[in-house]
């Protein structure tokens, strides 16, 4: 019971964050004529356009980020068994900088779907080349899993910064702008994507759930429980990729979330059951809907990289966490 | 009159053998478990006790030879399938995860879950009738990884009888425990009622618990059989190179019956 007490919180503290989220920003617009938007739109009204075309998706990429983020890193951390694991370390984003980079050396293109699909293209290219080195090392598949992971990600960071200290200064300020990321390229348009993956990814986990937490107790032990462990492994890995690849190739860097919202919830909550899992989709989410908040209304006229704020904010409160658990504990 | 064939044996290896990167760890290993039976592994570090265990919980595949589980080669249970038969204790856990004593013990579920379904009655029972039996009730909120050695192996045996196992495997569940643990971790082991394969490297306790032992020594098979008839003063120098005395005494468990002790000179041969 107090399993549903807490994901009705969240559902709750979702719709909150929503609203607030919409209502606050360069201008702000009375929480009124966001329900009169949200009930009845009125594209001639110019606040209410605001908040349909402009705040809405947005809000809702924010989200769907934070929780596929949230999740993916997750994933990770579960079938690696390594605490750092996170969608960063295994080399989707600097292949997805890397795509990014080679279109704007090639073609100077600096903004809109293109951009998109090359970090796509780069993080699918970073993920399949993972995916082939660690299937050869079927005995100790963690181990190479994230040595090949750091070593793929220095090597495509290398390709970058060669690739950057040929190009011109404007090219390298708006490349470095991209990596921070941003939600503001939302759309309904390619809202789908992300939804469907973000969807998706939770139903996998949702249905893998106990497998996946056979994997903590190590290979050996999860075999005797009947799971296929390098199968299981790798399909997770390739879900954990795809979704990295799609919210990065959108959003563009966002980093930590995936590190540190699945530590976050393990202080409170084990993980092993649905709620707990949700629990971390959802912190994932409402995590990054008011980081956005914080991007577009802190300074005027401006927005902040949303890469550089989750790793403020995310980083003093993990350590304040940290610090605040050691106290309360007897045991230390 | 109508002779009643005997019922199959629970487990049976037949000429087993392991080889990696051209050396030898298994050489022809045969050997039957009967339903019931409690067997205990013995052998020096590096005879293959842990090879030949994993062979058997289907780890790692044998080079040649077979084994079969209920008259049926275990290659031809589905994973999930054998998981529902045979269990497995390992000697050690990793620690680097955060999950609540009743989760790891509801482990024992999966083999027998499908996919969608989400634990009912039935299932909670089953982890609480475990817990108790192992006398970990009041902490099943707690951190597995807040709890002593001892108590880390009574829920990993929780979760062994939660999968409600025909044959139980355990390779030297006890390794790192206090004496107290090492025959309480065995005993629950035995009050399961189904058959036990363990290793052992405590080889007075193994002879007080097994039926009958097995003796590996560089990857064969060195004896096998009772335990007063199996570990001889002659087998303990030839196979662990240690002096020792082997005396005759009571069964705490059977007055009938008498078992090996042994009694180490501290010595041992060169």
């Amino acid at each position: 019971m107090s399993r549903l007490a807490l994901l009705c919180t969240f559902v709750l503290l979702t719709l909150v964050s929503f609203i607030g989220a919409l209502s606050l920003g360069a201008i702000s617009i009375d929480l009124l004529d966001v329900w009169q938007a949200l009930l009845s739109y009125d594209s001639r009204h110019l606040e209410q356009k605001v908040i349909v075309e402009l705040r809405l998706p947005r809000t809702i990429l924010a989200f769907l980020a934070g929780c596929g983020l949230a999740m993916a890193g997750l994933i990770l951390q579960t079938v690696t068994r390594n605490p750092l694991a996170d969608p960063y370390l295994f080399g989707i984003s600097s292949g997805a900088s890397l795509g990014v980079v080679v279109l704007f050396t090639l073609t100077g293109v600096q903004a809109g779907l293109a951009l998109s699909g090359a970090a796509f293209i780069g993080s699918l290219l970073a993920m399949t080349a993972l995916i082939v080195i660690t299937r050869t090392q079927m005995s100790n598949q963690v181990e190479s899993l994230v040595l090949a992971g750091v070593a793929l990600s220095f090597l495509f960071s290398a390709c970058t910064s060669l690739l950057l200290y040929w190009s011109d200064p404007q090219a390298i300020s708006a490349i470095v702008f991209w990596t921070l990321g941003s939600f503001s390229r939302a759309d309904w348009q390619t809202l789908w994507l992300p939804a469907l993956v973000v969807s998706l990814c939770i139903a996998c986990m949702l249905l893998f759930r106990r497998t996946l937490n056979a994997l903590l107790l190590g290979d050996e032990n999860a075999t005797t429980l009947g799971v296929h462990v390098t199968k299981l492994r790798l399909g997770m890995l390739l879900l954990s990729s795809l979704l990295t690849a799609v919210l990065v190739a959108i959003c563009g860097g966002v980093g930590f979330v995936g590190l540190m919202v699945p530590h976050i919830v393990r202080f409170f909550i084990s993980q092993a059951s649905t709620a707990g899992l949700l629990a971390t989709a959802f912190c994932g989410g409402l995590f990054m809907i008011w980081v956005d908040v914080i991007a577009r209304s802190v300074l005027d006229n401006q927005e902040l990289p949303v890469g550089v704020i989750t790793a403020a904010v995310g980083s003093v409160f993990f350590l304040l966490l940290l610090v605040l658990r050691k106290r309360s504990s007897p045991s230390m | 009159m109508i002779q009643a064939s005997s019922p199959p044996p629970m487990l049976s290896v037949k000429q087993l053998g392991l080889k990696v990167n051209q050396s030898t760890i298994l050489n022809d290993i045969s050997f039957d478990i009967k339903t019931g039976q409690f067997i205990g592994l013995l052998g020096p570090n590096g005879a293959g006790k842990s090879s030949l265990l994993r062979c058997i919980y289907r780890y790692t595949k044998p080079s040649y030879g077979f084994i079969q589980l209920l008259d049926k080669s275990i290659d031809d249970y589905s994973r999930q399938a054998y998981a529902q038969q045979v269990a497995v204790v390992l000697q050690e856990v990793p620690e680097q995860f955060n999950l609540a004593v009743f989760d790891v013990v509801a482990m024992g579920l999966t083999p027998h879950k499908p996919l969608f379904s989400s634990m009912d009655q039935d299932d909670k029972n089953y982890v609480y009738t475990a817990l108790e039996k192992v006398g970990l009730t009041h902490k099943n909120t707690q951190m597995f990884c807040s709890l002593s050695g001892g108590e880390k192996q009574r829920v990993m045996i929780a979760r062994a009888m939660v999968q409600r196992p025909k044959l139980l495997i355990m390779d030297e569940p006890t390794s790192h425990l206090d004496v107290k643990y090492q025959i309480q971790i065995m005993e629950l082991a035995k009050s399961l009622g189904v058959s036990v394969l363990a290793s052992f490297h405590d080889l007075n306790l193994a002879c007080a618990i097994s039926d009958s032992l097995l003796v590996l020594h560089q990857g064969s098979l060195k004896a096998q059989g009772k335990p007063q008839s199996v570990l001889t003063s002659h087998l303990l120098s030839d196979v662990f190179g240690v002096c020792a005395d082997v005396s005759l005494v009571q069964s705490a468990s059977d007055i009938h019956n008498v078992v090996p002790h042994i009694r180490y000179h501290y010595g041992y041969v060169k």
